[in-house]
Protein backbone atom coordinates (compact mmCIF):
# COMPACT_ATOMS: atom_id res chain seq x y z
CA UNK A 1 0.00 0.00 0.00
CA UNK A 2 1.57 3.62 -1.08
CA UNK A 3 1.43 5.99 2.22
CA UNK A 4 1.57 8.78 0.53
CA UNK A 5 0.20 10.60 -2.63
CA UNK A 6 -3.27 9.96 -4.36
CA UNK A 7 -3.69 6.09 -3.59
CA UNK A 8 -3.22 6.08 0.11
CA UNK A 9 -5.56 9.49 0.20
CA UNK A 10 -8.02 6.99 -1.75
CA UNK A 11 -7.29 4.14 0.30
CA UNK A 12 -8.42 6.38 3.83
CA UNK A 13 -11.25 8.11 1.54
CA UNK A 14 -12.75 4.57 1.41
CA UNK A 15 -12.36 3.81 5.50
CA UNK A 16 -13.69 6.80 6.37
CA UNK A 17 -16.43 7.44 4.20
CA UNK A 18 -17.17 3.98 5.58
CA UNK A 19 -18.61 5.54 8.64
CA UNK A 20 -20.47 8.30 7.84
CA UNK A 21 -22.07 5.63 4.81
CA UNK A 22 -23.16 2.90 7.23
CA UNK A 23 -25.85 5.57 9.07
CA UNK A 24 -26.59 7.00 5.42
CA UNK A 25 -27.13 4.00 3.29
CA UNK A 26 -28.46 1.83 6.31
CA UNK A 27 -31.15 4.96 6.86
CA UNK A 28 -31.75 5.06 3.33
CA UNK A 29 -32.34 1.33 2.84
CA UNK A 30 -34.99 1.07 6.06
CA UNK A 31 -37.13 3.48 4.61
CA UNK A 32 -37.06 2.84 1.41
CA UNK A 33 -36.80 -1.04 1.12
CA UNK A 34 -37.98 -2.14 4.61
CA UNK A 35 -40.29 0.28 5.73
CA UNK A 36 -41.78 1.54 2.33
CA UNK A 37 -40.70 -1.48 -0.04
CA UNK A 38 -39.81 -0.52 -2.90
CA UNK A 39 -42.88 -1.60 -4.89
CA UNK A 40 -44.43 0.77 -3.40
CA UNK A 41 -42.90 4.06 -4.55
CA UNK A 42 -44.21 6.06 -6.98
CA UNK A 43 -43.91 9.70 -8.46
CA UNK A 44 -46.31 10.83 -5.83
CA UNK A 45 -44.11 9.47 -2.96
CA UNK A 46 -40.96 10.98 -4.38
CA UNK A 47 -42.30 14.70 -4.81
CA UNK A 48 -43.49 13.87 -1.41
CA UNK A 49 -40.17 13.43 0.22
CA UNK A 50 -38.23 16.04 -2.09
CA UNK A 51 -40.95 18.22 -0.60
CA UNK A 52 -38.90 18.41 1.94
CA UNK A 53 -35.43 20.07 1.94
CA UNK A 54 -33.46 17.64 4.34
CA UNK A 55 -34.32 14.82 2.36
CA UNK A 56 -32.99 16.49 -0.71
CA UNK A 57 -29.86 17.45 0.99
CA UNK A 58 -29.75 13.89 2.63
CA UNK A 59 -30.06 12.08 -0.87
CA UNK A 60 -27.35 14.67 -2.27
CA UNK A 61 -24.77 13.11 0.90
CA UNK A 62 -25.86 9.85 -0.25
CA UNK A 63 -25.17 10.62 -3.76
CA UNK A 64 -21.93 12.37 -3.51
CA UNK A 65 -20.81 9.71 -0.69
CA UNK A 66 -22.34 6.50 -1.85
CA UNK A 67 -21.41 6.57 -5.66
CA UNK A 68 -17.58 8.02 -5.01
CA UNK A 69 -16.93 5.12 -2.69
CA UNK A 70 -18.66 2.39 -5.50
CA UNK A 71 -16.45 4.25 -8.32
CA UNK A 72 -13.21 4.22 -6.88
CA UNK A 73 -13.84 0.56 -4.95
CA UNK A 74 -14.28 -0.40 -8.93
CA UNK A 75 -11.03 1.28 -9.84
CA UNK A 76 -9.46 -0.85 -7.14
CA UNK A 77 -10.36 -3.74 -7.82
CA UNK A 78 -10.08 -3.36 -11.52
CA UNK A 79 -5.92 -1.99 -10.39
CA UNK A 80 -5.75 -5.92 -9.34
CA UNK A 81 -6.86 -7.32 -12.55
CA UNK A 82 -4.60 -4.25 -15.10
CA UNK A 83 -1.15 -4.69 -14.30
CA UNK A 84 -0.01 -2.32 -17.33
CA UNK A 85 0.37 0.79 -15.92
CA UNK A 86 -1.00 2.84 -18.90
CA UNK A 87 -4.13 0.29 -18.80
CA UNK A 88 -5.10 1.60 -15.14
CA UNK A 89 -4.89 5.06 -16.15
CA UNK A 90 -7.19 4.76 -18.87
CA UNK A 91 -9.61 2.91 -16.65
CA UNK A 92 -9.14 5.35 -13.87
CA UNK A 93 -9.76 8.46 -16.30
CA UNK A 94 -12.78 6.49 -17.74
CA UNK A 95 -14.37 5.53 -14.33
CA UNK A 96 -13.69 9.30 -13.67
CA UNK A 97 -15.59 10.10 -16.70
CA UNK A 98 -18.62 7.68 -15.45
CA UNK A 99 -18.42 9.18 -12.20
CA UNK A 100 -18.74 12.50 -13.76
CA UNK A 101 -21.52 12.06 -15.61
CA UNK A 102 -23.84 9.83 -13.23
CA UNK A 103 -23.44 11.86 -10.63
CA UNK A 104 -24.58 15.17 -12.67
CA UNK A 105 -27.71 13.32 -13.45
CA UNK A 106 -28.45 12.82 -9.99
CA UNK A 107 -27.81 15.85 -8.88
CA UNK A 108 -29.32 17.76 -11.51
CA UNK A 109 -32.59 15.20 -10.60
CA UNK A 110 -32.26 16.47 -6.91
CA UNK A 111 -31.73 19.79 -7.41
CA UNK A 112 -34.57 20.10 -9.96
CA UNK A 113 -37.11 17.49 -8.42
CA UNK A 114 -40.41 15.61 -9.70
CA UNK A 115 -41.13 17.22 -13.29
CA UNK A 116 -45.24 18.13 -13.51
CA UNK A 117 -46.13 16.47 -16.90
CA UNK B 1 -1.18 -12.94 -20.47
CA UNK B 2 -0.90 -16.40 -18.64
CA UNK B 3 1.87 -14.62 -16.28
CA UNK B 4 -0.92 -11.83 -15.27
CA UNK B 5 -3.29 -14.65 -14.61
CA UNK B 6 -0.63 -15.89 -11.98
CA UNK B 7 0.28 -13.06 -10.67
CA UNK B 8 -3.27 -12.24 -9.75
CA UNK B 9 -3.97 -15.70 -8.57
CA UNK B 10 -0.89 -15.90 -6.11
CA UNK B 11 -2.32 -11.95 -5.36
CA UNK B 12 -5.59 -13.76 -4.09
CA UNK B 13 -3.18 -16.57 -2.41
CA UNK B 14 -1.22 -13.72 -0.25
CA UNK B 15 -4.42 -12.07 0.55
CA UNK B 16 -5.81 -14.71 1.74
CA UNK B 17 -3.21 -15.83 3.64
CA UNK B 18 -3.43 -12.59 5.65
CA UNK B 19 -7.50 -12.25 5.86
CA UNK B 20 -9.51 -15.02 4.60
CA UNK B 21 -10.39 -15.46 1.11
CA UNK B 22 -14.48 -16.18 1.98
CA UNK B 23 -15.06 -12.46 3.42
CA UNK B 24 -12.18 -11.06 0.81
CA UNK B 25 -14.46 -12.18 -1.93
CA UNK B 26 -17.85 -11.35 -0.59
CA UNK B 27 -16.95 -8.31 -0.15
CA UNK B 28 -16.16 -7.71 -3.36
CA UNK B 29 -19.29 -9.30 -5.20
CA UNK B 30 -21.69 -7.83 -2.99
CA UNK B 31 -19.58 -4.07 -2.94
CA UNK B 32 -19.74 -4.57 -7.10
CA UNK B 33 -23.64 -5.94 -6.87
CA UNK B 34 -24.25 -2.37 -4.85
CA UNK B 35 -22.73 -0.72 -7.05
CA UNK B 36 -24.30 -2.01 -10.24
CA UNK B 37 -27.75 -1.44 -8.68
CA UNK B 38 -26.64 2.23 -7.54
CA UNK B 39 -25.68 3.03 -11.21
CA UNK B 40 -29.04 1.59 -12.27
CA UNK B 41 -31.10 3.40 -9.33
CA UNK B 42 -29.26 6.83 -9.65
CA UNK B 43 -30.00 7.35 -13.50
CA UNK B 44 -33.61 5.46 -13.29
CA UNK B 45 -34.59 7.75 -10.02
CA UNK B 46 -33.06 10.64 -11.98
CA UNK B 47 -35.96 10.16 -14.35
CA UNK B 48 -38.30 11.73 -12.48
CA UNK B 49 -37.13 15.26 -13.43
CA UNK B 50 -35.76 13.94 -17.08
CA UNK B 51 -38.86 11.96 -18.06
CA UNK B 52 -41.39 11.04 -15.28
CA UNK B 53 -43.69 8.88 -17.67
CA UNK B 54 -40.32 6.95 -18.05
CA UNK B 55 -40.07 6.49 -14.39
CA UNK B 56 -43.47 5.22 -13.90
CA UNK B 57 -43.48 2.59 -16.58
CA UNK B 58 -39.81 1.38 -14.93
CA UNK B 59 -41.63 1.22 -11.23
CA UNK B 60 -43.93 -1.17 -13.06
CA UNK B 61 -41.37 -3.54 -13.97
CA UNK B 62 -39.42 -3.10 -10.54
CA UNK B 63 -43.06 -4.43 -8.76
CA UNK B 64 -42.57 -8.13 -10.86
CA UNK B 65 -41.83 -10.99 -8.54
CA UNK B 66 -37.94 -10.96 -9.64
CA UNK B 67 -36.97 -7.38 -8.93
CA UNK B 68 -38.53 -7.59 -5.64
CA UNK B 69 -36.33 -10.99 -5.11
CA UNK B 70 -33.19 -9.06 -6.29
CA UNK B 71 -34.41 -6.25 -3.36
CA UNK B 72 -33.72 -8.63 -0.96
CA UNK B 73 -30.37 -9.52 -2.04
CA UNK B 74 -29.47 -5.99 -2.49
CA UNK B 75 -30.53 -5.61 1.07
CA UNK B 76 -28.54 -8.15 2.03
CA UNK B 77 -25.30 -6.98 -0.32
CA UNK B 78 -25.84 -3.99 1.59
CA UNK B 79 -25.89 -4.82 5.31
CA UNK B 80 -22.98 -7.30 4.79
CA UNK B 81 -20.68 -4.62 3.01
CA UNK B 82 -21.93 -2.59 5.91
CA UNK B 83 -20.79 -4.99 8.42
CA UNK B 84 -17.80 -6.37 6.85
CA UNK B 85 -16.43 -2.85 6.09
CA UNK B 86 -16.36 -1.90 9.89
CA UNK B 87 -14.69 -4.43 10.39
CA UNK B 88 -11.66 -3.32 7.98
CA UNK B 89 -11.85 -0.03 8.53
CA UNK B 90 -11.39 -0.53 12.01
CA UNK B 91 -8.51 -3.02 11.60
CA UNK B 92 -6.84 -1.08 9.11
CA UNK B 93 -7.54 2.08 10.67
CA UNK B 94 -7.16 1.28 14.56
CA UNK B 95 -6.05 -2.24 15.33
CA UNK B 96 -3.62 -3.18 12.68
CA UNK B 97 -2.28 -6.12 13.79
CA UNK B 98 -5.69 -7.88 14.38
CA UNK B 99 -5.27 -8.70 10.45
CA UNK B 100 -2.37 -11.30 11.66
CA UNK B 101 -3.88 -12.89 15.28
CA UNK B 102 -5.28 -16.52 15.12
CA UNK B 103 -8.78 -14.76 16.40
CA UNK B 104 -9.03 -12.99 13.11
CA UNK B 105 -11.26 -16.56 11.81
CA UNK B 106 -13.96 -15.89 14.86
CA UNK B 107 -14.01 -11.98 14.21
CA UNK B 108 -14.48 -13.22 10.50
CA UNK B 109 -17.80 -15.69 11.32
CA UNK B 110 -18.59 -12.99 13.18
CA UNK B 111 -19.07 -10.51 11.30
CA UNK B 112 -21.25 -12.89 8.81
CA UNK B 113 -23.58 -13.59 12.01
CA UNK B 114 -24.15 -9.99 12.59
CA UNK B 115 -24.46 -9.36 8.72
CA UNK B 116 -27.19 -11.99 8.66
CA UNK B 117 -28.99 -11.69 12.27
CA UNK B 118 -29.69 -7.76 10.75
CA UNK B 119 -30.70 -8.77 7.45
CA UNK B 120 -33.15 -11.76 8.98
CA UNK B 121 -35.96 -9.22 10.00
CA UNK B 122 -35.41 -6.92 7.42
CA UNK B 123 -35.98 -10.69 4.56
CA UNK B 124 -38.53 -11.29 6.57
CA UNK B 125 -40.80 -8.33 5.44
CA UNK B 126 -39.25 -7.50 2.05
CA UNK B 127 -40.05 -12.01 1.32
CA UNK B 128 -43.79 -11.31 3.12
CA UNK B 129 -44.48 -8.31 0.41
CA UNK B 130 -42.74 -10.77 -1.87
CA UNK B 131 -45.27 -13.39 -1.63
CA UNK B 132 -48.35 -10.96 -1.25
CA UNK B 133 -47.65 -8.52 -4.00
CA UNK B 134 -45.43 -10.29 -6.44
CA UNK B 135 -47.33 -13.54 -6.25
CA UNK B 136 -51.00 -12.74 -4.98
CA UNK B 137 -50.76 -15.09 -1.20
CA UNK B 138 -52.12 -13.97 2.04
CA UNK B 139 -54.97 -11.95 0.08
CA UNK B 140 -52.84 -10.30 -2.71
CA UNK B 141 -52.19 -6.35 -2.80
Amino acid sequence: MATTGFDALAWKWMRYSAFLLIPLAWGHVLIQDILMGGHSIDLDYVSLRWSMIGWRIYDFCLLSFAFAHGINGLRQVLCDYILSEKYRRWAAWGLLAAWGIISAIGAVAIIGGVRLE
Amino acid sequence: MRSRFRATLSGYATYSARGGLFPFLLHRITGLGTLIFLTIHITTTASVYFSPSFYTRFMTVFRTPLFMLGEIILVFCVIFHGVNGLRIAYFDLFKPDLWKKPSFQKITRATLLIALVLWLPAATVMGYNLLKIGFGLFGGE
